[in-house]
Formats: structure tokens, C-alpha cells, sequence
């Protein structure tokens, strides 16, 4: 009895440690609000507009040269001007160039850039920087811009507005909305393998916002940039807010903390759909998720020569019902997919028409099987060809990705159902990555994997699967010449209507070849309070996180 | 003199397996599959020569054999090289991490062997009671939690709903502290929601092991002695009961820091915290060869010097 009366202290501390965690609320809430207050430095200081971005991964570096994460693009593309940028609506609209200009030859692009811009550092903007940054991109093959430029010949400041690039062939695509410019003063004393390993700590830009800092693992912080040459953005400050979880992050919308987040998956993005002051967006986007097949002509190749036939590709296409695709693994979000530009690119995808359309259609894939002389001669449910091997095929997709493991797992049932049998197997991306690039020996049949177009042009996606991409991006080894002959003719037509009907060419000819099984364009699922800050405007490719920043440089505070 | 010699024994045991655990790390992530230029180049659309000068920059065109010798001497120089992700020197990375891992550990670590033991002690002393009975079954429960539900569900009670308080990050965004204090109390409100889930899954451990092992204590003989000597309870549980049931308390501390690490991956990766968790987690993903070398070395090392410590005391 003594024994317990001696303990009871050890006890009651023991219960206060624990209620302490769980009682507290009622006056925690007040500490927090009144601790709050006090540390603010200045009393003007909570008039000070700042945007929250919420975000569920990190940029990797500041260096756009070495950075290959959206979330560094977004940030530097506030830091930095480009020549040229876009729109609302996609459309070419001027930054460090006023105007632009191509000589009679298609070959010469002449800039004529804008004066009295300084960077964030003071000293004068001028074309040696624009011609510092494009030769270095060129010369050195750095980074992914140097794909905007391998037909570069020369780019020339002729005097300090007027910038001129030329090129061995014509550009239906013009580099200067995709190159960001970098001023000579800083970046000039480096060699290209410094560059590499550059991590550009404290960027400095033309662009309307400036560094401020980033707190690895948990803020990065901008700020407005007064000089900035163009109209001045509403938010004094936008801070971006790392979240290690996306359901936390879609909690912290709901209760106040950011004011819009950067994309969610389908499950959570339905969660915020009804929530108060919350209003969430589902936009088309510039990706896709596609079925790959190894179409690789090379001997050697592991892969199963079965599928060089066309024949067994489209019954493939035939057999698989992408609207069932977009309803149970994107649940909804999203459209049935195509060509192989995303639909979000409006100006440039092409609907496959109804007539050329292999989607959902088992008993045409049966028919085409049969004809092709596929045949299930031993009645174990798989179909054979006339020497008797069977249409059996790998099929590899991404653990982390669930929504194309749950696809590979309908595209498997789809196929077994005309008598192709698909064996399924998931790897880590990484894994993934390393076996269907792998030139000298793709020991793969078939995957699941997805693409973003980097750019509002059909140039990045058409390119994927030419013949010198093989050890390059393209994954699944297919090689055309009359396809990468239409492609070269397209980059190099600067007539728009021209280019649109060689590039319509290309789509229906690559669909026809069944080699992408493009799945699906899935929406791009956002949200944003709508409490705090107002006028966003809802665009293919999302509110932000688009390869505009038109967004972010409109929205007012909410008074 | 046999005191030495033992210590001397142990630090050269501490060496060669430190040795084993850096040559185990580098052969590990480069037998695992995956490239770590591969992705990169498929994001930026690399070219063939691009591809290739970034191998050189990282040391991946040589041999392995001769990648090895340079990865240790690299080592021995304390060198861990430049992050393929972040371009940044791997110690610049660590050292920002490593420092909030530790704050989170050594707050969730105190708090699970004071209330873990405390409560242990409790059970033993009032063993076969009511109270007994419901500390154990509340420490079985407790420790069957999933921590990343443990970890969710406290986010939604104590800081959606109630709002006590913060759900993510280490501070809070773009605040300027006018004091040390503020710094610290905002900090501090800030670690409260991960050190719970880490303590609350994991205290329950602590609470059976020490409440097992005094309860067989507590059954010697000597206590026994003791109980005939006259000693009120409280003498015999604090002289004779506690100080022989300390040792394999020790050594589940010991052994705790070195698990606990497992934990703490999840409650960073729930509540944002800033620490080695989401950046390992990353570093796999990406296959960062430079920040796993270090970040495993490190916790490899850690784990190691801890159970020295406990070999240690256990010298005595």
C-alpha cells in the first residue's frame, strides 16, 4: 500500500507528460496565436503579400544547366528571362527580345532585345550575354537546352539590342522560348565541367522575382524584383513549402497554411473537390502514360521477335480499352489517349478519326490475329504462330507508379482475352530505365511508362522515336526513315499550316505502327484557396507548374 | 591493464568493420541496377558527349576496381564527393541534414526511455494489478501502430482539426525570429507532432523490457534476502531491483538508436522534417551514388560507436 503511495508522483508525472500532449490544445492554439505576433520584425511586415506554394518534391539545383526537376524549372523561370516566352494561350509573347525577325532564308533569327534591363546584380543586361549563353549551351553540349541549338552555326551580338543566331537549317521551333538567358559576368570565368558541378547557390536573373533563399528540405523563398523591366507581380514574396507527403500537403490547403498546390494524385485531389474556400482544378496536360513495345531490328535483340509484326502490335492496340484505362486507374482524370502528342498541346495534337481508331475492339484484334495466322493449335488459351511459339510476352512497369501497374494489370487481362499472354513484373523506375535503354541488349518485351512534353511544340515528342535516337531517348527502338524524313521536313518548315499537315502526317503514322499504345492524357490535378489570392486563370498544363508563368505574375491578393 | 587491452581489441574490431561496412556501401549501390546518368538523360535529352563528360565528372567512366581505390582514399581524406543530384558537396548536404535527424532522435529517444522505463518500473513494482495489466496491454498497443498511421492520424486530430499544432516543416515559413527564445519555442512547437509518433509507437518496447527483466529481478534470491533484512520496497526496488535490471536496458538503448533510424525515415517523410530520411529516400530513387556512400558510412558508424559504448559499460 506504501509502495503505491510512493510511486503515485512517479504516476501523475507520468499522466501530466502524456495529457500534456493531448490537453494542451485550448491554450496552445492562443500561445501560438499570441507568439506569433510579437516575432514579426516590422509592423508593416504583415501587410506583405506572399504567395505559398505547396509542393511534394524539391528542386534539385539552381543551375539550369544541371537541373533536370519541374520544380527548379519553376524557379528559375521566375529568375530568369528567356528571349521569347508564352502567353496565356500559348502564344509567342515578347521577354528579353521585343521582336523578332527571320531572314529570307529561314536560316537567320535576328533579336532585337530590349534596353535598360539590369540584372539583379546591378550591372547592365546586353546581347553579349544572350550570344555568352547560347555558345556556351552549343559549344559545350550542356545540359537539355543543347537540343534546341545542334543546328546552331553562330549567335552574334551585333550591338547591345541586337542579338543574331543562325543556323544550318531553317527552325520551325525558335530557341529563344526555351533557352533561359544567364548573365556572361558571373558564369563566363567557368569551365564546363565546373558548371556541371555548379550548384548556383544564389542565381541571378533579368527575370520578376529574385533569389532570396532555400532552406534545403523545407522553403524556398523569391521576392518581387523592382527593377524588374516588365509589369510588377502582385506577391512580395513567394514561398515554396516542401511537404514529404501529399495528403499533408492537401491538409495544409484545407486548413490555411499555402494558398495552392502543385499537383496531387486523383485519390486526395476528390478529398479537396468539396472543401470550403478550396477550389480544385483538373486540367489537360502536356503528358501521357504509354505501352511500349521493342520493335528492335537489331539480331541480337532479346526482345521477342513476335512483336516485329505489325499485325500483333495492333491486335495489341485493338485489345486494349483505354476508356476503361482512364476510369479505373485514373479514375476519370484524364482522356483516352492517342497520338503521341498530348492533347494539351491543342494547337498541334491530332484526333485519331473514328475510322483509323484501334481502341476497345477485342473481336477485331481476333480477326487480325487470325488472318495474320495466329492460331491457339494445342488449346492452352494462347495463340501460336505457325512454328508454334506462342504470343508470350514480358510486360514491365514502375512499383511506384500505381496507376501503370493498375493498367498493366487491365492491359494483361484485356490481352489474354484475344490469347496474348502477358507476364507482368514491376522494377523501380531506375531499374526500369537502365533495362529498356539498354542498346546492347534490351532483354525487355514491353513496358509501361509515361513522357511530359517539355515544351508547347511538337518537335521534343515527334523526336523521341527517331532512328538517331536509338542510344539516345528513344525506348523502344523503332526506326522509320519515311518517319524521320517527315520529321526533319516539319522542323525546318516555318509555315505554320504547312508544318501542321506534315506533323498530322507523322502522328497517324506512327499510331498506325502501334509500337506506343499511348494510354492515356492525364489531367493535371490542382488547387488553390480561393480566400487568399484571386485571378488565376485555368489553362491546359495547369494554374502553375506550366511552361508559362503568365500565372503567377496576374494573381492579385483577395482584399 | 586487461582494461586496455580490451578497449584496444574492441577500437580495432570498430575499424575493420567500419572498413567492411565502406567497402559493402560501394559495392552495394553499384551492383544494384540502374544507371544514375541514365534518367538524367532521358529528362534533359542528353547528347551522346553530354552524357559522357558528365561520367567523367562523377568517376563513373573508370573500372570499378580503380573507382574503388579512388572512393577510399577519397574516405581517408574525409572526401565524400559531389552530389550527381544536388551538384553540391555531399558533407555541405549531410551536415544541414544530420543535425535535425539528431534533434528529432534525441528528443524521441528521451522521451521513450523516461516514460518507457518509468512506466516499466511502475508495472514490475505493481505487478498482477489492474495497473499492471493496462500499462501492458496499452504498450502492446501501442507498439503494434503503424507509425506512418500513428503519424496521419495525429495530423488530422491535433493539427487539422484542433490546430495545437504544426503539421510540417521544421519553422515556420518565412517568419523572422527577434530572439534566440521565439527561434527555439517556434522550433520546438514544431518537433512536437514527430517526437510523439516516434515515442508513442516505440516507448511500448522499452516498457515490456524493463518490466520483464525487473520482474525477474525481482524474483531473485536476493531480493528475497533483502525482503528478510526488513528493506521497505522502495529500498530493495531502487539498490537491489533497478541497477540489475539496467543492462539489457542499455543495450535496447544501444540497439534503439540504430532502429530508431527506421522510424524516423517515416515520421520525416509525414511531417516534412528536414531530415537524413526523405533525402536517403531520394538519394536511392536517383541512385546519388556519392550521398548513400555517406549517409549508410554514417549511420553505419553511429550504430557501430553505439554498441562500443554498450560493449563498454558492460567492460566494467
Amino acid at each position: 500500500m506504501k509502495a503505491y503511495a510512493r510511486m503515485l508522483p512517479w504516476f501523475l508525472v507520468l499522466s501530466f507528460i502524456l495529457t500534456a500532449c493531448g490537453g494542451a490544445q485550448t491554450t496552445s492554439s492562443t500561445q501560438v496565436a499570441v507568439s506569433e505576433t510579437p516575432v514579426e520584425p516590422q509592423s508593416n511586415a504583415g501587410k506583405e503579400a506572399i504567395l505559398r506554394v505547396g509542393w511534394a518534391s524539391e528542386p534539385d539545383t539552381m543551375n539550369p544547366l544541371t537541373s533536370y526537376s519541374s520544380e527548379s524549372l519553376e524557379v528559375t523561370s521566375l529568375i530568369y528571362d528567356k528571349l521569347l516566352g508564352y502567353d496565356l494561350n500559348f502564344k509567342t509573347q515578347p521577354e528579353l527580345a521585343q521582336e523578332f525577325n527571320y531572314s529570307e532564308d529561314g536560316l537567320t533569327i535576328i533579336y532585337k532585345l530590349r534596353e535598360g534591363v539590369k540584372w539583379q546584380d546591378g550591372q547592365d543586361f546586353s546581347a553579349e550575354d544572350a550570344a555568352y549563353t547560347f555558345n556556351l549551351i552549343k559549344d559545350n553540349e550542356l545540359g537539355q537546352y543543347a537540343q534546341w541549338l545542334s543546328n546552331m552555326v553562330s549567335a552574334i551580338a551585333e550591338d547591345p539590342t541586337t542579338f543574331v543566331v543562325t543556323f544550318d537549317k531553317p527552325q520551325a521551333f525558335n530557341p529563344g522560348l526555351a533557352i533561359p538567358i544567364l548573365p556572361k559576368h558571373i558564369w563566363e570565368s567557368m569551365s564546363a565541367e565546373e558548371i556541371e558541378t555548379f550548384p548556383n547557390d544564389k542565381p541571378i536573373g533579368t527575370g520578376p522575382y529574385k533569389f532570396v533563399d532555400w532552406q534545403v528540405g523545407t522553403t524556398l523563398t523569391i521576392e518581387r524584383y523592382d527593377e524588374f523591366w516588365g509589369d510588377k507581380p502582385a506577391a512580395d514574396k513567394i514561398v515554396y513549402i516542401l511537404y514529404g507527403n501529399e495528403d499533408v500537403m492537401a491538409q495544409a490547403l484545407k486548413s490555411g497554411d499555402i494558398d495552392i498546390i502543385t499537383e496531387v494524385p486523383p485519390t486526395i485531389w476528390d478529398g479537396l473537390a468539396d472543401a470550403k474556400n478550396v477550389k480544385a482544378v483538373s486540367l489537360p496536360s502536356f503528358s501521357f502514360h504509354h505501352i511500349g513495345i521493342n520493335v528492335s531490328e537489331d539480331e541480337n535483340s532479346p526482345g521477342n521477335p513476335l512483336l516485329k509484326d505489325k499485325a500483333v502490335r495492333q491486335a495489341l492496340s485493338y485489345a486494349l480499352d483505354r476508356n476503361q484505362l482512364v476510369e479505373v486507374a485514373l479514375a476519370g482524370h484524364g482522356k483516352p489517349g492517342d497520338s503521341i502528342l498530348p492533347i494539351g498541346i491543342t494547337d498541334w495534337y491530332l484526333k485519331i478519326p473514328a475510322d483509323k481508331q484501334m481502341n476497345a475492339n477485342p473481336e477485331k484484334a481476333q480477326q487480325i490475329l487470325e488472318e495474320a495466322g495466329y492460331k491457339d493449335a494445342n488449346g492452352d488459351g494462347i495463340r501460336e504462330d505457325a512454328a508454334g511459339n506462342p504470343l508470350e510476352f514480358r510486360l514491365i512497369a514502375i512499383e511506384t507508379t500505381s496507376v501503370d501497374v493498375r493498367a498493366a494489370q487491365l492491359f494483361r487481362d484485356s490481352a489474354a482475352a484475344v490469347g496474348i499472354k502477358l507476364d507482368l513484373q514491376t522494377l523501380d523506375e531506375n531499374t526500369l530505365g537502365e533495362l529498356v535503354y539498354n542498346v546492347d541488349n534490351p532483354d525487355w518485351d514491353i513496358f509501361v511508362w509515361g513522357w511530359d512534353s517539355g515544351v508547347v511544340d511538337p518537335n521534343y515528342m515527334l523526336g523521341v522515336p527517331l532512328c538517331d535516337q536509338i542510344g539516345g531517348n528513344n525506348d523502344i527502338f523503332y526506326c522509320n526513315e519515311e518517319y524521320d524524313a517527315l520529321y526533319e521536313k516539319q522542323a525546318t518548315t516555318i509555315d505554320v499550316a504547312a508544318r501542321k499537315e506534315l506533323v498530322n502526317q507523322m502522328q497517324l503514322m506512327f499510331y498506325d505502327d502501334a509500337a506506343y499504345l499511348v494510354m492515356w492524357y492525364q489531367d493535371k490535378l490542382q488547387a488553390y484557396r480561393t480566400d487568399t489570392w484571386s485571378g488565376w486563370t485555368e489553362i491546359p498544363g495547369g494554374l502553375i507548374y506550366n511552361l508559362t508563368r503568365e500565372n503567377y505574375l496576374r494573381i492579385t491578393p483577395v482584399k | 591493464m586487461f582494461r586496455l587491452e580490451f578497449i584496444i581489441k574492441k577500437i580495432g574490431q570498430v575499424i575493420v568493420t567500419l572498413f567492411g561496412v565502406a567497402t559493402f556501401n560501394f559495392l552495394l549501390f553499384r551492383i544494384l541496377p540502374g544507371d544514375p546518368i541514365r534518367l538524367l538523360a532521358r529528362a534533359g535529352r542528353l547528347s551522346s558527349e553530354a552524357i559522357e563528360r558528365l561520367r567523367v565528372v562523377f568517376g563513373l567512366d573508370k573500372p570499378l576496381p580503380v573507382q574503388y581505390l579512388i572512393y577510399l582514399t577519397n574516405l581517408w581524406r574525409g572526401e565524400f564527393g559531389t552530389s550527381m543530384t544536388y551538384r553540391r558537396p555531399v558533407v555541405d548536404i549531410l551536415s544541414e541534414r544530420i543535425s535535425n535527424t539528431l534533434l528529432l532522435l534525441a528528443a524521441a529517444t528521451v522521451i521513450v526511455v523516461v516514460i518507457g522505463v518509468g512506466a516499466g518500473m511502475i508495472a514490475a513494482a505493481r505487478r498482477g494489478t489492474k495497473l499492471d495489466r493496462s500499462l501492458v496491454v496499452t504498450s502492446l498497443v501501442f507498439w503494434s501502430l503503424p507509425t506512418f498511421w500513428t503519424g496521419l492520424i495525429l495530423v488530422i486530430i491535433l493539427g487539422v482539426y484542433l490546430k495545437s499544432f504544426p503539421i510540417s516543416g521544421i519553422s515556420t515559413p518565412g517568419m523572422d525570429f527577434n530572439s534566440w527564445f521565439s527561434k527555439a519555442w517556434d522550433i520546438g512547437k514544431h518537433l512536437t507532432l514527430p517526437t510523439i509518433t516516434l515515442a508513442i509507437v516505440d516507448m511500448g518496447q522499452f516498457m515490456l523490457i524493463t518490466r520483464s527483466t525487473l520482474v525477474d529481478v525481482l524474483t531473485e534470491d536476493y531480493i528475497l534476502t533483502a525482503k528478510a533484512k526488513g528493506l521497505p520496497f522502495k529500498k530493495i526496488l531502487w539498490r537491489h531491483g533497478v541497477p540489475n535490471a539496467l543492462l539489457p536496458i542499455i543495450t535496447t538503448t544501444a540497439l534503439y538508436v540504430s532502429l530508431v533510424i527506421g522510424g524516423a525515415i517515416q515520421v520525416e517523410t509525414i511531417f516534412s522534417w528536414p531530415g537524413m530520411g526523405r533525402l536517403m529516400y531520394d538519394a536511392v530513387l536517383r541512385r546519388d551514388y556519392p550521398i548513400l556512400e555517406a549517409s549508410f558510412l554514417l549511420f553505419a558508424a553511429t550504430m557501430i560507436l553505439a554498441n562500443f559504448l554498450s560493449d563498454l559499460s558492460f567492460s566494467n
